[in-house]
């Protein structure tokens, strides 16, 4: 396994996509926090200015994004590979698809999970010596959900990256993989929570959607209704697990 | 040595490959011939586990593909030299393949060498011409130094040089004690290079054979005679059932009779004989012989079409 990983990482480094989509993905949600943290900290008459939630609410929001550019790297790693048909020198060098279905899904994870960490651990320093020093206040004793909706963000970046391979595996095509990752959430998901609340005059249920449920992972608030953080997080992790099992088992048994 | 066992594949209603059987012994080049969808890829990905037959085995020194554990060591294969990111240098494209069998980077670095693409080993695939992406395929598929080797049309896009060059590569090889299975084409190469041919026609088998074998027994054979005198032999030749052919003013070719029997009749006859030598055709008439009835895609003859018919229509 150590050596199909090993390809893998081989794979995915050596496709300048990938380094355009990663920095993308960490740089974002950095920019966008920085930013936050330079101009909003300042107090003014009406404003007291970012506060310690409003911190982990930038950098857990935009890592929402980085996630998404992660499932899209994620599902590119195995669609280009049907793309330019180096699946089959792949499968001929690894007869047992199983094995590399797993290994590159494994590299995806890790990468996204590591950009994230990243994402978290330098946008809470940086952004938090940066707020600090233009007068802010910001502290994470005071807000008991910070660390959680920042780990959740890490979990949350893998959890999306194993959603967009298993959304690769189905479709083995990039644009409908990489289309149907920006449409799930914002109009497949949100469409089907309606009809569902409709049909169920239950306006919480919209809320274990499998996709909002993930979005649990990142709240610092909020958890009355629908699943809490834990549950939210598996709950997504287990749809996503399925899908990707599904496309690996459609893989598995296809020509290649 | 590849065993192929009653290999039988369809794309839905369509039988692409039927109930096939063959073996390649080590030592030799075989060609893998058959006209244009005759199965012949196909076949090569069944045989590798890459499309999923309906029925059938393939054995490589007695184990299916799929039970190699480092298969790069063991079966050395390249179905089309375009199976390569664009976007990735060559050397990176050998260097993950590696990865997957435990095969060291120096030994990457050996052949890029060894098929003379060193040089532009860091450049991106995208930069390849036809020719250089034969030539990586083909150092992907030495990377395990392994002892069978399955190579579809290996000699596409490449230069006179370029096929002279893989086919001495794959005659040394075969020459090692490899078992070498090649797709081609090219049939004049393949004369060149094969000794054994496995010859197929609509998913099926037509003949497994050497190529001395299979030209004797599909190619026309005639005598070819060189006479100052020709005409005083034309009627004993045609009493005997002999069939003849006259090229010029002293040279005529029979057919339907052997050389020793018209060598003896014009030593019957005293006619003086300048040549008498038997002829043989070619491994393209052959096989455009043997595989008449297997076409599917057959070409129109330009000769019939009206004349303004052949171009563009508007």
């Amino acid at each position: 396994m150590m050596n199909l990983l090993r390809a893998e990482w081989i794979k995915l480094r050596t496709v300048t996509m990938n380094w355009i989509l990663g920095i993308i993905a960490i740089a974002f949600p950095l920019v966008v926090t920085l930013l936050t943290a330079y101009f909003a900290s300042g107090k003014t008459d009406n404003d007291d200015g970012l506060d310690t939630n409003g911190l982990v609410g930038v950098l857990t929001g935009t890592a929402v994004v980085a996630s998404l550019l992660c499932g899209v790297i994620a599902a590119a790693s195995i669609t280009s590979e049907f793309g330019f048909g180096t699946i089959r020198p792949t499968f001929a060098a690894t007869p047992r698809r199983m094995r590399v279905i797993v290994a590159k899904g494994l590299v995806a994870l890790g990468f996204a999970a590591i950009a994230l960490a990243i994402v978290q651990l330098v946008g809470w320093y940086a952004g938090s010596t940066i707020a600090d020093a233009r007068g802010a206040t910001i502290d994470l004793d005071t807000l008991p959900t910070g660390v959680p909706a920042m780990v959740g963000a890490v979990v949350l970046g893998a959890l999306l990256a194993l959603f967009g391979y298993g959304l690769g595996l189905i479709t083995r095509s990039t644009p409908a993989a990489v289309a149907i990752l920006i449409v799930w959430p914002l109009i497949a998901e949100p469409l089907v929570a309606q009809l569902l609340v409709v049909a169920t005059d239950n306006a919480s249920i919209r809320n274990w959607t499998p996709l909002q449920a993930g979005f649990r992972l990142v709240a610092t608030d909020g958890f009355v209704d629908g699943p809490s953080r834990v549950a939210g997080g598996v709950y997504f992790g287990a749809f996503s697990l399925a899908l990707a099992g599904f496309g690996a088992w459609l893989v598995d048994r296809r020509d290649a | 040595m590849i065993t192929v066992t009653d290999l039988t594949k369809q794309f839905g209603a369509k039988v692409a490959v039927d109930h096939l059987s063959f073996d390649v012994r080590p030592g030799v080049v075989t060609g893998f011939l058959g006209p244009n969808g005759s199965g012949k890829s196909t076949s090569m990905r069944c045989m590798l586990g890459l499309d999923r037959p309906e029925t059938g085995v393939t054995l490589f020194d007695t184990r299916p593909y799929r039970t190699l554990a480092k298969p790069l060591h063991e079966v050395g294969a390249l179905l089309d030299a375009g199976y390569v990111h664009p976007g990735r240098s060559g050397r990176n494209h050998l260097r993950w393949l590696a990865a997957t069998n435990g095969i060291s980077r120096s030994r990457v670095d050996e052949v890029l060498e060894l098929v003379g693409l060193t040089a532009v080993g860091g450049a991106r695939v995208r930069s390849y011409s036809l020719g250089m992406k034969q030539r990586l395929g083909l150092a992907s598929v030495l990377l395990g130094d392994p002892q069978t080797i399955i190579l579809d049309e290996p000699a596409n896009g490449l230069d006179p040089e370029g096929i002279r060059w893989i086919r001495d590569v794959l005659t040394h090889l075969a020459g090692q004690g490899r078992t070498v299975l090649v797709s081609s084409h090219q049939l004049s190469e393949m004369a060149l290079m094969a000794q054994d041919l496995v010859v197929i026609g609509q998913g099926r088998l037509i003949e497994q054979s050497t190529v001395a074998e299979f030209v004797d027994r599909y190619g026309e054979k005639w005598v070819r005679v060189k006479s100052p005198a020709p005409h005083a032999l034309h009627e004993p030749v045609r009493r005997q059932g002999g069939e003849i052919e006259e090229i010029d003013a002293t040279t005529w070719h029979v057919r339907g009779l052997e050389c020793a029997a018209v060598g003896e009749m014009a030593a019957a006859h005293q006619v003086v004989l300048h040549e008498l030598s038997l002829q043989t055709g070619s491994l393209e008439e052959a096989f455009l012989k043997a595989t008449a009835d297997s076409q599917e895609y057959r070409s129109g003859r330009l000769a019939d079409a009206p004349a303004g018919e052949v171009g563009p229509t508007s």
